[in-house]
C-alpha cells in the first residue's frame, strides 16, 4: 500500500490554490446543458462562473420530473460553484468585462441583446467567446437551421451515434437505431468547449487577444472519435448495428455469466489465448487465433464465436472466472508480463454497487451533500491534481459542506 | 444589415496568429485511445509531441484496423489519432532505452502515460523520479480506475470502464436482456477530452506560478461525472436503468420511423417546444407529462404522427415551429455531409507518406488559432533519428549504435506498423533526421 499512501498524500486537497483563480466566466444559457457542462468544468477548477439565464426552463429538464429544492437533477449537478442570475441590463457590465463568455443560446441571439461577440470584442479585445449550438454559428446549414433548438438526442442522431447502437436481429421497434443512455452529445460538446476555452486562455497570455470559438453539438462526438471519416473513406456502405459485438476487437462487450453480467475484453491475441484457457475452450484456438481472424467484417461469421463464448461463459460465475484468471502464468519481470496475456474481466455494476464500492469512497469520487436534511450524492470532478485540486463548494448557489 | 452568420464566417476566415500551443513539448508513452488522444489534441493546436512506442508492433492500436482494412499498410484510425506526432520506438526492457526515455521526459513540459497503474515506477520514470529533475513537469497518468485505491491495479478498457461505472446499465431496451456499450470508445474519448482540460488548466497555473504537478485521471470517474443517475438514485431510491429511445428528461422524445422508412429523432425540452408540437399534434395533452407511463403514451402518439410524415416534412416543420428534430445519420452520411466539409470538421489532407485522405478535422473551431492536421501517424520508429538528434543532440553514429544494440527499433511486418510499399527510405530526409516534417 505504500504507493497508495504516497499518492493520497500528494493529492490531498488541504490548503491548495485553484488553477483558474480570478478567471471570470459568464455562461449564458437555458436548457442547453452542453454550455452548463463547459461552465461547470471551469468552475470546478476555480474560475468565477456567473450563469445568466434568459428563460426559466432549464430547471425542468430532469428525469421523470424529479426535482430538489425546485431544481432538476442535471441542473443541480451542473450548478456547481456557480452564481446564477436572470438576464437583465445590470449584468451587462459583468459580461463585457469577462475573460470567457459561454453562449448556449440560439446563434445570433446575444447580438440582438447587444452582447454578441462583435459588441463584446470591441470593448474587450481579450474576450474569449465560446459558442455552443447544434450546427455552429457559421456555414449555410447553421443559418438554415438556426431556429431548430438543441437537444442531446437530436445531436446524438446527427452525430450518427444511434445508428451504431442496438441489435438489428430483434424485431419491430427494438431493431431501431438506439439512443445512448446518457447525454453523450451534450457531454462531449461541453467538454470540447471547455478545452477550447482553455487553449484560447493560454494563447491569450502570449498575444493578449481573445477569439471566437465555435462548438457544434451535432458534430461533437463524430469529430472526436474519428470513425465516420475513416469508414466513409474506406467502405462503400455504412456500419450497421452489431448488437453486443464491437467493430474493432472481439470479444469486447458485456456477457451474461452464472451470477450476473461481466464486461469482457481481450485486446491482444495473448489476452484471447488466456481467456480460452480460463474458460477451458482451447478447442476454439486454431480457428480464431489472431486478431484478424476475429474481426467483425462478417457479422454472421463472428457470431459463431460469439455464441460459443456466450454459451460457455454462462457456466461460470464471476468468482470462478476471476479465480481461474489469477492462476494464469505470470512473468516476474513487470515489463513483459503483458506478453503472457490477461483478459479484462470485470463485473458490470448497478448504481448501488458503484456507490457502495470502497474504491470510490477512498478516492472521494462522489460528494455527499445535505439538502433539506436529506443526503444527496453528487459526482465529484474526475480530476485529481496535486497542486490545484478541483473543488466543489457550492450547489444551487448555496455553500455546501 | 450584415448577416450574423457571414460575420462569424469572416472571423473564421480572418487573420491568424501563431499556433496556440507552439513551443510546448509533450512526451507520451501511450497506447490505444485514452492516452494518445491527449497528445492528438495538444498537437492539433501546435504542441511538439513525441510518442514513444515499443519497437516492432508499436502501439497495439495499430493492428486494430476497422474490419481489418488497412490503407497503404497503415491503420487510418491510428494515423488520425496520432497525427502531427513524432513517433519513436525504444525497448523499455533495455536499461539504455529507459535512460533515453528519462532524458526525453526531463526536457518535456507535459508527460502523458496510460500504462497499467504503477508500471512507470518500475520503469524508473514515475512522477517522483521525474519531478526531481524536472519540477515544472505536468505529469498525467491515465487509467481505468485511478492510480490509487483497491481497484487501481485492475486492467481496464473502454468496455470495462463503462461496465464498472454503471454506464452500461443505461443503454438498451427495458424489456430486452441485453446491454449495449456506447460505441466508438466513448469510455476512452470522453475521459481523454476531460484529461486534456486538466492538462491545460495545469499549464495555465504553471504559466502564472511556474509550478508543475501530477494529474491522475480515470475512465470510470470521468464517465460517472456525467451520470446524473447517481444523484437521481440518492433522491428517489430508484435506478432509471434502460429506457430505450426515450430520454426521461425530455417528453416526448424518441427515435421514430417516418413514412419513407427513415428515422427521425425528436426531443422536446421546454413548454414552448411542447406547445409548438401540440399545435401540430392536438392529441398531445400536457399535465403530468414527465410521469413514466404518461411519457410513454405521449411518445406513442408522436410515433403514430411520424409514421404518416416524410422525414423532410418533419424537418421543415421543426424549422417553422421551432422544436428539436434531426435525421438519424449513418457513417456514410456523416462522412459526406457538406456541412461538415464546409465547417472543416472533415477535410482532405495530402500526406507525404499515405497520400490524399479525408480525415477528421480539428476538434474545436477557433477563429485566430485554428487547429491543424499536418501529417498523419507515422510507422513505428519513423522519427527516431529526428528526435534523438533534435532533443538529445545525438550523432548518426550514436544512433546507429543504439539500433545495433536493439535499444531503439523500427516496424516489423505486422500490418499497421510499416510505411507504404512504395516508400523509398533513401529519399526520405525526414526519416534520416535531416529535415523536419512540414507544416
Amino acid at each position: 500500500m505504500k504507493r497508495d499512501e504516497v499518492l493520497m498524500n500528494l493529492f490531498s486537497e488541504d490548503n491548495k490554490p485553484a488553477a483558474l483563480e480570478n478567471i471570470k466566466v459568464v455562461e449564458i444559457a437555458d436548457e442547453n446543458f452542453a454550455a452548463a457542462v463547459a461552465g461547470s468544468m471551469l468552475a470546478e477548477m476555480g474560475a468565477d462562473v456567473l450563469r445568466v439565464e434568459v428563460g426559466d426552463e432549464a430547471k425542468s429538464v430532469t428525469p421523470y420530473g424529479v426535482t430538489v429544492n425546485g431544481a432538476g437533477i442535471p441542473y443541480l449537478v451542473e450548478s456547481r460553484n456557480k452564481e446564477i442570475v436572470k438576464f437583465d441590463e445590470s449584468v451587462k457590465d459583468k459580461i463585457f468585462s469577462a475573460d470567457i463568455v459561454i453562449d448556449g443560446t440560439a446563434p445570433g441571439y446575444l447580438e440582438t441583446l447587444g452582447i454578441g461577440y462583435s459588441q463584446l470584442s470591441v470593448k474587450n479585445p481579450g474576450i474569449i467567446y465560446v459558442a455552443i449550438s447544434p450546427f455552429g454559428h457559421y456555414t449555410s446549414k447553421a443559418k438554415e437551421f438556426k431556429d431548430v433548438p438543441d437537444s442531446d438526442l437530436t445531436a446524438q442522431a446527427y452525430n450518427g451515434y444511434p445508428t451504431l447502437i442496438g441489435n438489428p436481429y430483434l424485431t419491430g421497434e427494438h431493431s431501431y437505431p438506439l439512443r445512448a443512455g446518457l447525454w453523450a452529445a451534450w457531454t462531449m460538446a461541453g467538454v470540447n468547449a471547455a478545452v477550447g476555452a482553455m487553449i484560447a486562455l493560454l494563447e491569450r497570455l502570449k498575444s493578449g487577444k481573445g477569439q471566437f470559438i465555435d462548438i457544434a453539438t451535432n458534430d461533437a462526438i463524430a469529430v472526436v472519435t474519428t470513425f465516420p471519416a475513416v469508414v466513409g473513406f474506406l467502405f462503400d456502405s455504412p456500419r450497421g448495428r452489431f448488437g453486443t459485438i464491437d467493430y474493432l476487437v472481439y470479444p469486447f462487450g458485456y456477457y451474461k455469466v452464472k451470477d450476473g453480467y461481466i464486461a469482457l475484453a481481450t485486446p491482444s491475441d495473448a489476452d484471447f489465448r488466456a481467456l480460452l484457457k480460463i474458460i477451458k475452450r482451447w478447442d476454439l484456438e486454431p480457428d480464431w487465433k489472431f486478431t484478424l481472424d476475429r474481426i467483425s467484417d462478417d457479422i454472421d461469421r463472428i457470431r459463431i464465436l460469439d455464441e460459443e463464448l456466450n454459451k460457455t461463459l454462462q457456466k461460470f460465475s464471476l468468482g470462478e472466472l476471476l479465480k481461474r484468471a489469477s492462476k494464469l502464468r505470470r512473468s516476474r519481470i513487470p515489463l513483459i508480463s503483458r506478453f503472457l496475456g490477461r483478459p479484462v474481466i470485470v463485473k458490470m455494476n448497478t448504481l448501488k454497487e458503484v456507490l457502495q464500492s470502497e474504491h470510490w469512497k477512498i478516492r472521494k469520487s462522489f460528494l455527499q451533500v445535505k439538502f433539506n436534511g436529506k443526503e444527496i450524492i453528487v459526482p465529484n470532478s474526475p480530476i485529481k491534481a496535486s497542486e490545484t485540486p478541483p473543488k466543489i463548494k457550492k450547489l444551487l448557489g448555496k455553500l455546501i459542506k | 444589415m450584415r448577416d450574423y452568420f457571414e460575420f462569424v464566417k469572416s472571423l473564421m476566415e480572418g487573420d491568424k496568429r501563431e499556433d496556440a500551443l507552439r513551443g510546448l513539448r509533450v512526451v507520451e508513452i501511450t497506447h490505444f485511445i485514452f492516452g494518445p488522444n491527449i497528445g492528438r489534441v495538444l498537437a492539433q493546436y501546435g504542441a511538439e509531441v513525441v510518442k514513444i512506442e515499443t519497437p516492432g508492433e508499436g502501439d497495439r492500436y495499430r493492428i486494430a484496423a476497422i474490419f481489418g482494412r488497412f490503407y497503404n499498410r497503415a491503420n487510418l484510425l491510428y494515423a488520425i489519432l496520432n497525427a502531427n506526432k513524432y513517433i519513436i520506438a525504444a525497448d523499455a526492457r533495455n536499461e539504455k532505452a529507459r535512460k533515453i526515455i528519462f532524458e526525453l521526459i526531463k526536457k518535456a513540459d507535459v508527460f502523458v502515460e496510460n500504462l497499467s497503474a504503477g508500471l512507470v515506477d518500475a520503469m524508473g520514470i514515475g512522477y517522483e523520479a521525474i519531478r526531481k529533475v524536472n519540477p515544472g513537469i505536468i505529469y498525467v497518468s491515465c487509467s481505468g480506475y485511478g492510480q490509487y485505491g483497491p481497484m487501481s491495479r485492475l486492467p481496464s478498457f473502454d468496455v470495462a470502464a463503462q461496465g464498472v461505472a454503471g454506464v452500461a446499465m443505461k443503454t438498451g431496451w427495458e424489456d430486452v436482456d441485453e446491454f449495449y456499450k456506447l460505441p466508438d470508445y466513448f469510455g476512452d474519448y470522453l475521459p481523454s477530452m476531460y484529461a486534456v482540460f486538466a492538462v491545460l488548466s495545469a499549464l495555465y497555473y504553471r504559466e502564472i506560478t511556474g509550478k508543475g504537478q501530477y494529474i491522475d485521471i480515470s475512465q470510470c470517474e470521468s464517465l460517472m461525472r456525467f451520470m446524473y443517475d447517481f444523484t437521481y438514485f440518492s433522491v428517489t431510491g430508484e435506478e432509471i436503468g434502460k429506457t430505450g429511445n426515450m430520454d426521461p428528461a425530455s417528453v416526448p422524445s424518441g427515435i421514430f420511423r417516418t413514412k419513407d422508412g427513415k428515422f427521425v429523432a425528436i426531443s422536446i425540452l421546454t413548454t414552448q417546444q411542447f406547445e409548438a408540437l401540440k399545435s401540430l399534434i392536438p392529441q398531445l395533452k400536457d399535465g403530468d407529462r414527465f410521469m413514466k407511463e404518461r411519457a410513454k403514451e405521449l411518445n406513442r402518439i408522436v410515433a403514430r404522427w411520424v409514421e404518416e410524415k416524410h422525414l423532410e416534412e418533419i424537418l421543415e416543420l421543426a424549422k417553422k415551429y421551432r422544436f428539436p428534430a434531426s435525421p438519424v445519420l449513418d457513417d456514410k452520411e456523416v462522412a459526406s455531409d457538406s456541412w461538415r466539409w464546409e465547417r472543416g470538421s472533415i477535410l482532405k489532407i495530402n500526406d507525404r507518406l499515405l497520400g490524399e485522405i479525408p480525415v477528421t478535422g480539428p476538434i474545436v473551431a477557433m477563429s485566430s488559432t485554428p487547429g491543424k492536421i499536418k501529417w498523419l501517424g507515422r510507422p513505428v520508429g519513423y522519427h527516431n533519428r529526428l528526435v534523438l538528434k533534435k532533443w538529445l543532440g545525438m550523432s548518426d553514429k550514436e544512433i546507429e549504435e543504439l539500433e545495433r544494440e536493439g535499444v531503439i527499433g523500427y516496424w516489423d511486418e505486422m500490418p499497421g506498423t510499416a510505411p507504404p510499399v512504395t516508400w523509398d527510405a533513401e529519399k526520405d530526409e525526414v526519416f534520416w533526421g535531416e529535415k523536419d516534417e512540414e507544416g
